[in-house]
């Protein structure tokens, strides 16, 4: 379907690349919305815990060293810290008496995993004061590292990437579905229109799609359709009409000369192929212009019309007519076998025409007519030496029939 | 209380854990810093013992007797509120009174140390001492200066004994700063 229109791609974008490109932007855009958001929520959350855990573990430093501090002893400091030192996240303690010198303190041996994390989330120690029965008696301060945060911004990265891939594969998902749903009912109206273009088919419509606004585009087109259908019948049969009347004497409704001429030519290239015969019958009424001056020009048509029945009535399958001039028909007798004898068909004539004619104003003519024949390719092997044959012999017969009469 | 009983059993189990020895504070070379130290660590013992009559910032009584050997200046520091008021007494008249919260008991007879540790037994009463470096006489506190340093050990024994509570912190300095020694 797609390779019979191969004008549709073209240097411009097809739909279903822009859905695509569309449904990508804006699946990568609600990911990374929510993915930030999220990643922003989580961030806070994580700064929020890690402030806490630092907060608890200052407390729980605070608790462990103030007898310590009581006592000034940097030995049980260092003892009041220890648990702390397990706490993973934890850089550096300190602790200060309460003149501000330190007592004792103790720095993490594992190396900060990245130390711009650190410096994001942990600016400054968190300091608390430890207090003996409402004073203060020193300080205890705590720096945090990276240790616990990195792997959480390990696993969200790796999140992102998942859903970029997802995101992904759900924008080739969707646009497939896009095509499926969208561009295959567009593909089938182009098809149409693309038919009727190339071909002339105007008998296809464009089927129903199941989509309002392509179903209302395919309606529109089958309508034009149907227009168009009609003006095309119409269209040829006004031709065929003219052409009919191109070729046609109106008034006998028989061949005209033009058709005629052509018909001989087909007539004789036919024979000459096969190498058969064929005859030529030039028939020409007598006194004609003696009937139409003395009866009028109606009564002249009525004795053509008479004559060209009788022509038509002694034609077989095969045999051709037509009117070539005012008052004279020629047929083609084709093909000429042994049974068929122009004379006869001659005579036949001249019996049908020998009938009373009722012309319109009630009088009775009897017309008589003159033949002559000519047999292709005895008495002329082209059109105008049988038509000259052919005369030629009418008018001897003219000739003969004036000497009867 | 829990952790008390423990220490009572671990103590009769083995009696040479009853006597730690402890912090090593240090201390100002002069008559002045050792004065100073002696009296903020009575201070900070008194401020992490917990007396039965729950009033945890009460004035306490704290009797002399005998003749303290790191300091005849006795004014304990204690830290944040509550203070101390010091008498001397003699070991005679001690028994006969009831408003001693604490016995600092310098150097003396060793029948009156021994009669007056008996006499303290189940009473709420805070026993130091100065006079008894490996704290094997029954006094709940036992300070001693060892290389320019003050330092406090404590007898769980003792402690356990008695009605009064002590901090577990203080309990641990004692107990791990030195070891048995």
């Amino acid at each position: 379907m797609t390779g019979q229109t191969p004008e549709r791609i073209g240097a411009r974008t097809t739909l279903q690349k822009l859905l695509s490109r569309f449904h990508f932007g804006i699946t990568l855009f609600a990911v990374a919305l929510s993915g930030l958001t999220i990643l922003l929520a989580g961030v806070s959350a994580l700064r929020g815990y890690a402030d806490r855990n630092m907060e608890l573990a200052a407390q729980l430093g605070a608790y462990g060293v103030e007898p310590a501090l009581v006592f000034n002893d940097p030995q049980a400091a260092r003892e009041g810290l220890e648990p702390l030192t397990r706490i993973p996240g934890i850089a550096r303690l300190r602790v200060l008496n309460d003149r501000g010198q330190p007592l004792t303190q103790w720095t993490s041996p594992m190396a900060d995993p990245a130390p711009l994390l650190t410096r994001m989330f942990f600016p400054r120690p968190f300091a608390v004061t430890v207090e003996r029965n409402g004073s203060a008696i020193g300080t205890i301060e705590v720096w945090g590292d990276s240790s616990t945060l990195i792997d959480y911004v390990r696993i969200g990265l790796l999140a992102g990437l998942g859903c970029l891939l997802i995101t992904a594969l759900g924008t080739i998902f969707l646009a497939r579905r896009f095509e499926y749903e969208l561009v295959k009912p567009l593909n089938e109206i182009a098809t149409v229109a693309h038919d009727v273009r190339l071909h002339r088919r105007f008998d296809k419509r464009v089927k129903p799609l199941g989509i309002a606004e392509l179903d209302r585009l395919g309606g529109d087109i089958n309508a034009l359709l149907d227009e168009l259908q009609g003006w095309q019948g119409n269209m040829e049969s006004e031709r065929a009409l003219l052409a009919h009347r191109a070729s046609h004497d109106t008034l006998t409704a028989m061949p005209n000369r033009d058709a005629f001429d052509e018909q001989l030519a087909q007539r004789i290239a036919a024979a000459d192929a096969r190498g058969e015969r064929f005859a030529l019958l030039f028939i020409d009424a007598d006194n004609f212009k003696v009937a139409n001056d003395s009866f009028g020009h109606a009564a002249g048509d009525a004795v053509l019309v008479a004559l060209s029945a009788c022509i038509k009535d002694t034609l077989r399958k095969g045999d051709f007519a037509a009117r070539i001039g005012g008052d004279e028909f020629i047929v083609i007798v084709d093909p000429l076998d042994a049974d068929t004898v122009p004379g006869d068909l001659a005579k036949h004539i001249r019996a049908c025409v020998a009938q009373p004619i009722v012309l319109p104003g009630g009088e009775t003519y009897r017309a008589s007519v003159s033949v002559g024949g000519a047999v292709y390719p005895d008495d002329g092997s082209d059109a105008t030496a049988l038509l000259t044959a052919a005369d030629a012999a009418m008018y001897a017969d003219k000739l003969s029939n004036r000497s009867r009469v | 209380m829990l952790a008390s009983l423990f220490l009572i059993g671990a103590s009769l189990t083995t009696p040479q854990m009853s006597a730690q020895a402890a912090s090593q504070t240090i201390v100002e070379d002069s008559e002045d810093g050792m004065a100073r130290a002696v009296n903020r660590m009575v201070g900070g013992i008194v401020s992490y013992a917990r007396w039965p009559d729950e009033s945890p910032d009460a004035a306490r009584v704290m009797c002399v007797i005998g003749t303290p050997r790191l300091t005849n200046r006795m004014a304990p520091d204690v830290p944040g509120a509550g203070s101390v008021l010091v008498r001397r007494l003699s070991a005679a008249t001690v028994t006969g009174r009831s408003d001693c919260d604490i016995l600092f008991l310098g150097r003396m007879a060793m029948a009156d140390r021994r009669q007056l540790i008996a006499w303290v037994r189940g009473r709420p009463i805070l026993t130091i001492t100065d006079d008894d470096a490996a704290c094997i006489y029954g006094a709940m506190f036992c300070l001693s200066n060892r290389a320019a340093s003050l330092s406090f050990s404590v007898n769980l024994d003792a402690i356990g004994r008695g009605p009064l509570r002590i901090d577990p912190r203080v309990l641990s300095i004692g107990r791990s700063a030195g070891g048995p020694t």
